[in-house]
């Protein structure tokens, strides 16, 4: 005996991969012959705002990716003091010479206050590092949310109780005060005092920490909408027709979560940049000379009296990329959700 | 010359020569700066002397212009360590230690920062006799506690009994040491908690004095009793080791508030009689300290100037390297400052414990990036080179230059190598250690000095601690660093208060000053035998002689610099002028403008 379910479901699939290649300059119309992702595909292709913010976004990543080898071809590194090294560069006060930061060929973007960098590499691979960390960070942080949030929401119950209360306790806990008394005892204890704390330690413990208390804000609203997705109807059907937990959370509710999902994610990314800036202000993060963007940024704060230019660089790098962030996460949502159509 | 009192600040001192022309620049680059800046004409070395009976007797001279009242807020960016007198030793306590504590002496200072010691519970700066070994005191009339009750020649004896304490290790030992004729004076006298008293102090309560008799003579104790390791402690109300919380106050503020890393509040003491004081005004009804703002911080709210900051003053922490230009550079925020030079010497103490090696010593000190560091702390201004231990306003002082450091100042890195090749110490491991809050110059500074030690061939290892603990970490004996930031000024102005505390081997303890560790017989001798030469033009001889050869043939720290620093203070604030002895404002002589 076969079951009426998957026959149903997949034949229309068939359809759609078959359909698409025959009549590709078709204009779309409600979707009745194509799979919901080429769908979704093709409504974000239309969408100039989302397309132009992806591009900006993928060249912040390629540029972070890039770093060493756009570096190379730059012809300086971000850990040479040139202005310490050369003079002319740095005033007696330490800070550039020239006007605008100290803007030349040599140094597109100008020399940093003080210790004299290259601004333009500091930036590229300051960019690389904080991107790698909040990216990482905020996969981790979503996958865990999502895990944790429909598991709660979705066995209710006793389950439900506990990972409420768990998420109470994160929610509640002073994390970066946490982080800060914790930090240099782990670190006394993982690391030999004679020996410098490794990159590699403060990047994964960095991850860890702000995963670790990062997960709850969006376990609890994943699980607030599981609650209200697993009474409705479909729900109801699919479960009297003999489905799987699995196919049910995978098919039926996950499809209808993006939503709240993508933009905490949206929303985190650029969050955890500034995160991890702070807690590297406070003396538990990356710190010289490990170029780190937020860094930058709080440095620039400090001397932007006697040199706004470099502030200017990192700041304006920093907004453009979380404004594109947040538009890209607008229009993923809405070529997903026909519904929530902002036009 | 100038007396000034050890351990500086913890703060970057940033400074800029007074003849330098600044361009206002308000944004963009910064110009190029680099006139001639005549920095040593601008070293005011204030003149000391000491000063008579009548030189002693208060009213302390009213500061022109100055009215009672108002509160003055002064910001620092780390709360006291100490404010047990007998656990005070480094500037920055010293600063609100004035405040409440006195001693046999003090230094009355003139504007303009001349000094002159005088009797401050003691109505004169003591007779000597006995070739320096017995010195007496007697103390003034009308001297109270907060509470009312008379201050006594006991309550000044338990003071000076008290740095025998077990728990009084932070505090300057120079007295313990010359009364009990050794450094391990704690094995002779354990403290007047035990009931007995020491036998080389007498007091008389009747006639009110004061009797040292000492084991080595010291003609210049007076300068050393002004120090506030040696303030008065009331006997009835000595709490031991909770007295650093609460203590009591002869002077004319007492503590009314103190809540740890956060604020220190003091008001009026009513008891103090302004008539036994030829030192302190006290203009502003109360003190309130915060405590937080790093120095950047708190120099935009003064340069602000708004919400309260009118009345405030920047505590103990300078002028950073950032905000230098704009405010030297800005008519107004120049005539809200004080300035001054600091009179010690900031260097890095080598651990000669760890880094037995000579030649690994003389390599770190040809590889050091000095030109580098200072340009972060604010370049030529900020001060000058330094190449001796003896800073320039000690007597005596010869200046001279073995590692090159004028003539190469950003470090002769090949010549370390060649020097650690020869030592067959090519890839030395040296941990570098500095303390880390205190201020963001040092974690610049790090970057260029791991640099230069690569480019030498070592492995340096960075590892900063944290700024409060800093210092009680450095001073342990088994630390496990190789090259640590540090920084001495002269409890008075000869060579003794810099060579004895530094490299005196007999001295090295737990919290004790030489930390670089160096324990050498010849050294060890010649201190000793340097520091009883009664004529002071030969002793003076002498210490310069020793500071070169230490230097020359031990090496045992990386001189740095001599520093100038500013402080900025509020609109409404009037009376500011900077200490000699603690590089801060002199608190008392503040007063808060209607």
């Amino acid at each position: 005996m076969t079951s009426p379910t998957p026959s149903a479901t997949t034949a229309p699939m068939v359809v759609a991969e078959d359909a698409v290649p025959t009549a590709p300059k078709t204009p779309p119309r409600g979707g009745d012959s194509r799979s919901p992702g080429r769908l979704a595909w093709l409504r974000f292709k239309r969408d100039r705002t989302g397309v132009v913010s992806a591009y900006v976004v993928l060249v912040f990543f390629v540029a972070g990716v890039g770093a060493p080898l756009i570096a190379r071809l730059y012809g300086k590194d971000p850990y040479t003091t040139y202005g310490q090294n050369t003079a002319g560069l740095l005033n007696d006060f330490g800070f550039p010479v020239r006007p605008n930061g100290g803007i030349s060929g040599d140094f597109w973007f100008g020399v940093e206050p003080q210790l004299g960098r290259d601004v333009f590499t500091l930036l590229l691979y300051g960019i690389r590092n904080s991107l790698l960390i909040a990216t990482v960070t905020t996969l981790l942080v979503t996958f865990l949310g999502i895990v944790v949030g429909l598991t709660a929401g979705y066995l209710g119950g006793r389950t439900d109780y506990l990972v409420g209360r768990v998420i109470d306790i994160l929610l509640a806990f002073p994390s970066t005060l946490f982080f800060i008394a914790f930090w240099p005892v782990m670190i006394s204890i993982l690391v030999s005092p004679e020996d410098a704390t490794p990159t590699w330690l403060t990047v994964v413990s960095l991850i860890s920490v702000m995963t670790a208390f990062g997960w709850a804000p969006i376990a609890r609203l994943l699980r607030g909408e599981v609650l209200a997705l697993r009474e409705r109807e479909f729900v109801e059907a699919s479960k009297v027709t003999g489905a799987s937990p699995a196919r049910i959370i995978f098919k039926e509710l996950l499809p209808n979560l993006w939503t709240p999902i993508l933009i905490q994610a949206t929303l985190a990314l650029p969050m955890y940049v500034t995160t991890e800036a702070a807690l590297a202000f406070l003396g538990v993060g990356l710190s010289d000379p490990t170029p780190d963007w937020g860094v930058m940024i709080q440095r620039g704060a400090q001397v932007y009296q006697n040199d706004i230019t470099y502030m200017l660089f990192p700041g304006l790098t920093m907004v453009i990329f979380v404004i594109a962030f947040n538009l890209l996460g607008d229009s993923v949502r809405d070529a997903l959700d026909p519904k929530t159509r902002r036009r | 010359m100038s007396i000034s009192r050890r351990n500086f600040v913890i703060a970057t001192s940033v400074a800029a020569g007074g003849s330098m022309v600044l361009s206002a620049c308000s944004s963009g680059g910064g110009g190029g700066g680099t006139g001639g800046s005549g920095s040593t004409s601008t070293a005011k070395y204030s003149a000391v002397s000491i000063g008579t009976a009548d030189d002693s007797k208060g009213p302390a001279p009213e500061v022109t212009g100055a009215r009672k009242g108002g509160t003055i807020h002064p910001i620092g960016p780390d709360d006291f360590s100490h404010l047990d007198p007998q656990r005070i030793y480094y500037s920055w306590n010293s600063t609100v230690g004035n405040l409440y504590i006195r001693c046999l002496t003090g230094y009355k200072i003139a504007s303009g920062g001349a000094m002159k010691l005088v009797g401050d519970l003691a109505t004169d700066t003591g007779t000597m006799s006995d070739d320096g070994k017995t010195w007496t005191f007697t103390l003034k009339d009308g001297l109270k506690w907060e509470d009312g009750s008379e201050l006594t020649v006991e309550d000044v004896r338990h003071g000076i009994e008290r740095g025998f304490a077990s728990f009084t290790t932070e505090g300057a030992t120079y007295l313990q040491s010359a009364l009990t004729g050794t450094n391990d004076f704690r094995s002779v006298y354990k403290g007047p908690y035990g009931g007995k008293h020491l036998s080389s102090v007498v007091t008389d309560t009747a006639k009110k004095t004061i009797t040292f008799h000492l084991r080595t003579a010291r003609p210049d104790l007076n300068w050393t009793l002004a120090m506030h390791s040696y303030g008065a402690v009331p006997v009835k109300h000595d709490t031991k080791e909770k007295y650093d919380k609460d203590p009591v106050s002869c002077g004319p503020y007492r503590i009314k508030q103190h809540s740890v890393d956060k604020s220190l509040t003091l008001v009026r003491n009513t008891h103090w009689d302004p008539a036994t004081d030829p030192i302190r005004n006290a203009y502003p009804d109360s003190f309130v300290f915060e405590f937080g703002p790093e120095g950047l911080q708190a120099t935009d709210r003064l340069i602000a100037d708004s919400g309260g900051d009118e009345f405030a003053v920047m505590a103990y922490s300078g002028v950073p390297a950032e905000r230098i230009q704009k405010v030297l550079g800005t008519a107004d925020l120049k005539a809200r400052t004080v300035d001054g030079l600091l009179t010690g010497l900031y260097y890095y103490a080598i651990n000669c414990k760890r880094i037995t090696d000579v030649k690994v010593r003389q390599a770190l000190n040809y590889a050091w990036p000095l030109e580098q560091i200072r340009r972060i702390y604010g370049g030529p201004s900020a001060g000058e080179y330094a190449t001796t231990v003896l800073s320039p306003d000690i007597a005596g002082r010869v200046k001279f230059d073995i590692y090159g450091k004028l003539t190469k100042p950003q470090g002769d890195t090949a010549k370390a190598k060649a020097l650690l090749k020869e030592a067959g110490k090519l890839g030395q491991k040296i941990v570098y250690t500095y303390p880390q809050g205190a201020s963001d110059a040092y974690d610049k500074t790090k970057v260029v000095i791991a640099a230069a030690l690569k480019e030498a061939g070592f492995d340096p290892v960075v590892k900063p601690v944290e700024s409060t603990s800093y210092y009680d970490q450095i001073q342990q004996i088994d630390n496990q660093f190789d090259v640590m930031w540090f920084g001495w000024s002269p409890d008075w102005p000869t060579g003794y208060t810099l060579l004895q505390p530094l490299f005196d081997g007999t001295t090295i303890a737990n919290g004790a000053n030489n930390v670089s560790q160096l324990n050498v017989p010849w050294v060890n001798a010649a201190i000793k035998k340097d520091a009883v030469i009664a004529d002071p033009a030969k002793a003076n001889a002498a210490w310069a002689a020793l500071d070169r050869q230490i230097m020359e043939k031990e090496a045992p720290i990386i001189p740095e610099t001599y520093q100038r620093r500013y402080y900025l203070y509020g609109d409404k604030v009037g009376g500011g002028e900077f200490d000699p002895l603690f590089s801060a404002f002199i608190l008392y002589k503040l007063y808060a403008k209607a």
